[in-house]
Order: structure tokens, then sequence, then C-alpha cells
């Protein structure tokens, strides 16, 4: 289970987060919250799901769009999300998320929460294997 | 020293931020014992000319005597700071406007902030 650290009145709190089942043809919709002062921009917000690993995050998935952030005289907090599609270029298992704000050189990078999104096998194409009489009566 | 008509204040923000409108009223009192014209006027001084001029929703008013008069006008900061000039008139008996009264007040230009991220945090994930 993930687990993610946020601003509060009394300071940051952890919140949990749950695992989430996905599968081909699904979206998986991904909510960020992300800090900002100065003027009006705007970034791309992009979001993956792929493996943490010590070279990085290697990527399978990702979805991104670009957010119009307000001009913020002092440090405001924001949310916007972003929208994944399942695919079938991801294989069944256990995969990891991130975000970040920015495009080759970002902005801002979220921590990545670990084994939160479980894709499951694509379930077959509908197939009938055999047929048998098991009872017969007079109705 | 104002014969008549008396600029008793411009007010006007501190600062403003490039292109943005910018309001200012400026009050004139009538100093005269009875009701008279009084004319607003204003320019922005900058080091362009001629000195760009300042919009007033009512550049003349008939004012009583002893009685302060606000008038409202409006202009776009330029990329520099700037010096308002207001000026007042009074509407004379020879029917005409004579020139009165001169003040002045600066507007810096506010110092904008580049855009900035600080941090970014997935709060929620569900399917669709």
């Amino acid at each position: 289970m993930g687990a993610v650290y946020l601003p509060s009145q009394f300071g940051f709190v952890l919140v949990p987060l749950a695992n989430v089942q996905v599968k081909p043809g699904d979206k998986l919709r991904i909510t960020c919250q992300y800090s900002h002062i100065g003027q009006a921009d705007g970034q791309p917000l992009y979001a993956a799901i792929g493996n943490e690993g010590w070279a990085g995050f290697d990527e399978v998935l990702h979805g991104s769009k670009t957010i119009n952030v307000p001009e913020d005289a002092t440090w405001n907090y924001h949310e916007e999300y972003v929208d994944i599609a399942i695919t079938t270029a991801i294989s069944a298992g256990f995969y990891d998320l991130y975000a970040k704000i920015g495009g080759t050189f970002p902005k801002v990078i979220s921590p990545s929460l670990l084994d939160v999104v479980e894709v499951l096998a694509e379930i077959p194409e509908s197939e009938f294997g055999e047929i048998s009489i098991t009872d017969y009566a007079k109705v | 020293m104002a014969q008549y008509a008396d600029i008793v204040e411009i007010v006007a923000p501190g600062d403003a931020a490039v292109g943005s409108r910018v309001d200012i009223t400026v009050r004139i009192k009538n100093k005269y014992s009875s009701t008279i014209g009084i004319m607003v006027g204003g320019a922005l001084e900058y080091g362009v000319s001629p000195w760009p001029g300042i919009s007033f929703s009512e550049s003349s008013a008939n004012v009583t005597g002893g009685a302060t008069h606000s008038f409202s006008g409006y202009f776009n900061m330029p990329d520099k700071r700037i010096t308002i000039h207001a000026y007042s008139y009074y509407y004379g008996s020879d029917g005409s406007w004579h020139f009165d009264d001169e003040m002045t007040r600066t507007v810096d230009l506010a110092e904008e902030i580049e855009s900035e991220f600080g941090s970014i945090a997935i709060i929620s994930y569900q399917r669709r």
C-alpha cells in the first residue's frame, strides 16, 4: 500500500493510499497536488506507470496534459489530474506510479508510490469449448 | 498654493504590475465660498514625450463651497516607474478654465515573481 505526505493545518499528514486494480481498456486517473508561486504558467502534467529501480523509473505507460496555473502571489497548493490509458502494452502485475510537472527538464517530480497499481490479465474473448446433454425429462 | 481648486490628495497604489490597470482618485477641494466648476487633468511622466494622459470618467463637476470632490481615473501601467501629475482648473467668471494646482505621486513597477513549482505529490488514483 502506498502513502503520501500532504500539508494540513497540523503540518504534514501521512495519507495511506490503497492499491487499485486495472485492466486493458480502463483509464487510471491520477490526481496530484502541487505548490506554485509567481506568474501564471502553462506546463505539462505527466504521470507514468512503471517500475522504480536503482537506475530510475522504468516507464511502461504514461499520460500527460497541459495545465494552466493561475498567478500566485504567495505559495499556493493546487490539484489537477491526468489520465493514463491502460493498454495491452502492459502485462499483468504490480506497478509503481510517479508524476511530474514540466517537459524534458521537469520542474518538480513526485515521490514514487510503490506497488499501488495491479494490472489484471486481460479476460479472453468469449469462447465455447464443448457441450453435452446432462439430463432429459418430460415437461 | 491653489487659489480655488486645491488638490488634496492623489489616491493610487504604491506599485503596479506592467500592463495592469491602475485606478486612481484625485480629490480636489473647492476653497471658494460658493459653488464653482472644477476640472481635473492628469498625465504620466516616465520618459516618453508627450506625456500620456490619464482617463477620467468625469473630468469636471460643479463643487459646492468648501466641499471636496473625488475624480476617478485610470491608466495602464507601463514598464517603468511612473510619476502621476494631477492638475486642477476652476471655471472663471470670464467663461474660461484657469489652471490652479498641481500634485504628483509616484507608482513603482511591481516586481513580478517568475513562475516556480515547489512540490508535487500524487494524492489519489482511481480506475475510470
